[in-house]
């Protein structure tokens, strides 16, 4: 990783909280971590670990009654009116989440590929109408410019006949042709961040290879940086170059991908790799197993939030205090006491 | 009830240790040649236009206490071959042989429903989604004592003994009884679906999808589960998945679908090492491995899976397959067998070399986390 490079997306400390009638659900309770250009950083975890809250808490697209508590996002912006390249950074956090400072950015510099490509299209207006109205809500382009523009990026994500398909509506296409549009819409306005929460969940393995695949191809020649938000350690492993690990709203870990896959140090990291099963491990083989279950996040346990599941929990004190992000090495932060 | 269940049981695994002895014992389920088609209505009078050949001419067997994989993509049809089996979707032809404990070879197309109803006891399903395949308004009492019930376990006490020692089996405690799903998590409730399916001891579970909805943490402890239940119950598991690894890890063999149609079955091992069908070897490595050290030069198939309503000529594959020749856009490939059990639908199986999954990175990887913790501390 470039040290000297400054990142693009800072997060610092961010707290997402939803408060309840049973208790407020600490959605996402502490995380920070760097976004680079040209990187991708993945951030992975299970249901209810805070990372598509997080990626929402970027786009300032949060849910009530859930809002931003504390922390900082720093998103450095290009400022090239003036022909010059000068940067210039802001905190999202003290944007108004419908001002228009957050709406120029949202979309056109941060952009987001969501979980569902079945649902996050509008099914009564064709995929062009989307993709235009998207790129006229950024650019100064008319009606016919903004419609070649769509086709463009439609064929650029290797969407066959895309003159045919820009008239289409969402359920006439497939999954992965939806998803394939869905990264055409998102790119349109050559976002600097591309935010991918989940892309492949929903689609085939043979079908998940080519988004993947088209995604590395995109990021090769425009330079964003992409948030991968996954589940998957596969998708994870064949994607990113850093990996943030959340567990229950807090990053748990964060090093090279390399580093999480070869030299995991938090027990929950190493839980998780050992329990997935792998293609190229023998057949018929038990696998090793995290015990119990995700809490629900009304009954968030104390101290570290693993140590009901951990196999060095320690009482007294993993029970008690909560462990903070410490650096274990260049570049690798975990968050526990054994270290 | 139960002293008589118990004695069932044990007759069935002293006949069930003498078939395994034997590999070439009879299969437990013959599936031949099945189809199910679906019919394309349209207009006023809702005339068929066409069908989606959702099943169309599949055949395999399942040998007693062992598992077979199905595998394949969205819309390849392994979860109507499931619900044909059990006829709770009716198949359009084909022959459904299903061994009674007596021996005998009933087919399950030419059963009348009380006689059915009888060989449903043998055979069960897991559902994919639990959180919709469990009634919110029922207790686990009556979610596992259901098919008790229904089979005639009248005596309300005898039932619930029954119920606290499926949830018990299951991992789940007993007293958790009265509660309702949704006081439960999705590992549970999973585990919850499975004491339901083996409230009758049956011999086949077939599990649709069992942990594709669960969190990875959780699905090595289901997984685990149905390993060790059919260990100690000799369970027969057809298990359907679209997850390669996870079907590797369970199954003694594995058949792959593609658009209704059977494209290969092997044991396997050697349908991981060295496909013969070359859709499997792209299914193979299009897996992303959880290691970023094998970054692989994956095939990535162009195109989209064929349409079930409109499937293309000749092998249904050809249009995406970088192998196909002239015959493979005319004729249909024959089911064949090119190596003893290892049977393929390819018109090039016996040219092609294919590439697998290399057993050998499992060694580099084994080195390579030799000083992680021992994995047996993780145990559920």
């Amino acid at each position: 990783m470039l040290v000297s490079q400054k990142p693009l997306l800072s997060v610092r400390n961010l707290k997402t909280y939803f408060p309840q009638d049973e208790g407020t659900v600490k959605a996402v309770d502490g995380a920070s971590f760097d976004l680079y250009q040209g990187r991708t950083l993945g951030i992975v975890g299970e249901s209810g670990c805070g990372k598509s809250i997080t990626a929402r808490s970027i786009l300032r697209i949060i849910d009530r009654p859930g809002r931003i508590v504390e922390g900082e996002i720093l998103f450095r912006r290009r400022k090239t009116l003036d022909g010059v390249g000068t940067d210039e950074v802001i905190d999202l956090t003290k944007l108004d989440p419908n001002g228009q400072d957050m709406r120029a950015i949202r979309g056109a510099e941060i952009a987001l590929v969501f979980q569902e490509p079945m649902s996050s299209f509008s099914p009564v207006h064709t995929i062009g109408e989307q993709i235009i109205e998207a790129i006229r809500l950024h650019q100064h382009m008319s009606r016919r410019q903004a419609r070649q523009k769509a086709i463009e990026m439609l064929r650029l994500v290797g969407i066959p006949l895309p003159e045919q398909r820009v008239d289409q509506l969402s359920n006439q296409l497939s999954g992965g042709l939806r998803q394939r549009a869905m990264i055409a819409m998102a790119l349109s306005c050559h976002p600097t961040l591309l935010i991918a929460d989940e892309p492949t969940t929903a689609l085939d393995v043979t079908t998940q290879a080519q988004i993947l695949d088209l995604m590395r191809q995109l990021q090769r020649e425009y330079g964003m940086a992409i948030m991968l938000i996954t589940h998957d350690l596969g998708v994870i492993a064949e994607m990113t170059d850093t990996v943030v690990v959340m567990y229950l709203g807090r990053v748990v870990e964060q090093a090279s991908v390399d580093e999480i896959f070869y030299n995991p140090k938090h027990p929950y990291t190493q839980a998780l790799l050992r329990s997935i099963p792998r293609i190229h491990s023998n057949s018929r083989e038990r696998l090793a197993s995290i015990s119990g279950a995700v809490p629900h996040p009304y009954n968030r346990p104390s101290g570290c939030p693993f140590h009901p599941r951990c196999v060095a929990f320690m009482p007294g004190l993993c029970d008690q205090k909560e462990p903070q992000l410490q650096a274990m090495g260049e570049q690798h932060l975990v968050s526990c006491f054994l270290y | 009830m139960s002293v008589f269940i118990c004695g069932r049981r044990q007759h069935f695994v002293r006949v069930n240790i003498a078939g395994m002895n034997s590999s070439d014992g009879q299969p437990l389920l013959q599936v031949r040649d099945l189809q199910k088609l679906f019919p394309i209505r349209k207009g006023f009078w809702r005339r068929t236009v066409g069908y989606v050949r959702a099943v169309d001419g599949v055949s395999f067997d399942i040998y007693e206490g062992e598992t077979l994989g199905l595998v394949g993509e969205s819309g390849c049809g392994k979860t109507t071959t499931a619900r044909c089996i059990l006829r709770a979707i009716e198949p359009t032809r084909g022959q459904i042989l299903f061994r009674t404990e007596s021996s005998e070879s009933a087919d399950m197309l030419q059963l009348s429903p009380s006689e059915l109803r009888g060989l449903r006891r043998e055979m069960q399903m897991i559902f994919q989604d639990p959180f919709t395949s469990l009634n919110p308004r029922m207790t686990l009492l009556d979610i596992v004592g259901e098919p008790l019930l229904v089979h005639g376990m009248k005596n309300r006490r005898e039932r619930e003994a029954r119920v606290a020692e499926l949830l018990r089996l299951v991992g789940l405690r007993s007293e958790y009884m009265r509660r309702f799903p949704h006081a439960f998590s999705g590992g549970e409730r999973q585990r919850i679906g499975i004491a339901r399916a083996l409230a009758l001891h049956p011999r086949l579970v077939i599990a649709d999808e069992p942990v594709s909805a669960l969190d990875v943490s959780v699905q090595a402890q289901i997984l685990n589960l149905l390993y060790d239940l059919q260990a100690a119950l000799r369970l027969t598991y057809l298990f359907v998945a679209h997850d390669l690894s996870v079907v590797k890890h369970i199954s003694n063999r594995v058949a792959v679908m593609y658009v209704g149609r059977m494209a290969e079955l092997a044991t396997t091992d050697d349908l991981f090492t060295s496909p013969k069908h070359p859709y499997t070897a792209a299914l193979l490595s299009a897996v992303p491995e959880p290691d970023p050290r094998l970054r692989s030069q994956r095939i990535v198939l162009q195109g989209e899976v064929a349409n079930p309503a409109a499937p293309p000529s000749g092998c249904y594959f050809h249009p995406r397959c970088a192998h196909a020749v002239e015959i493979c856009r005319t004729e249909t490939p024959s089911w064949q067998e090119v190596a003893p059990g290892h049977l393929v639908s390819c018109h090039r199986a016996h040219e092609l070399q294919l590439s697998g999954v290399e057993q050998l990175n499992s060694t580099i990887i084994n080195e390579a986390r030799r000083d992680l913790p021992v994995p047996d501390t993780f145990g559920a």
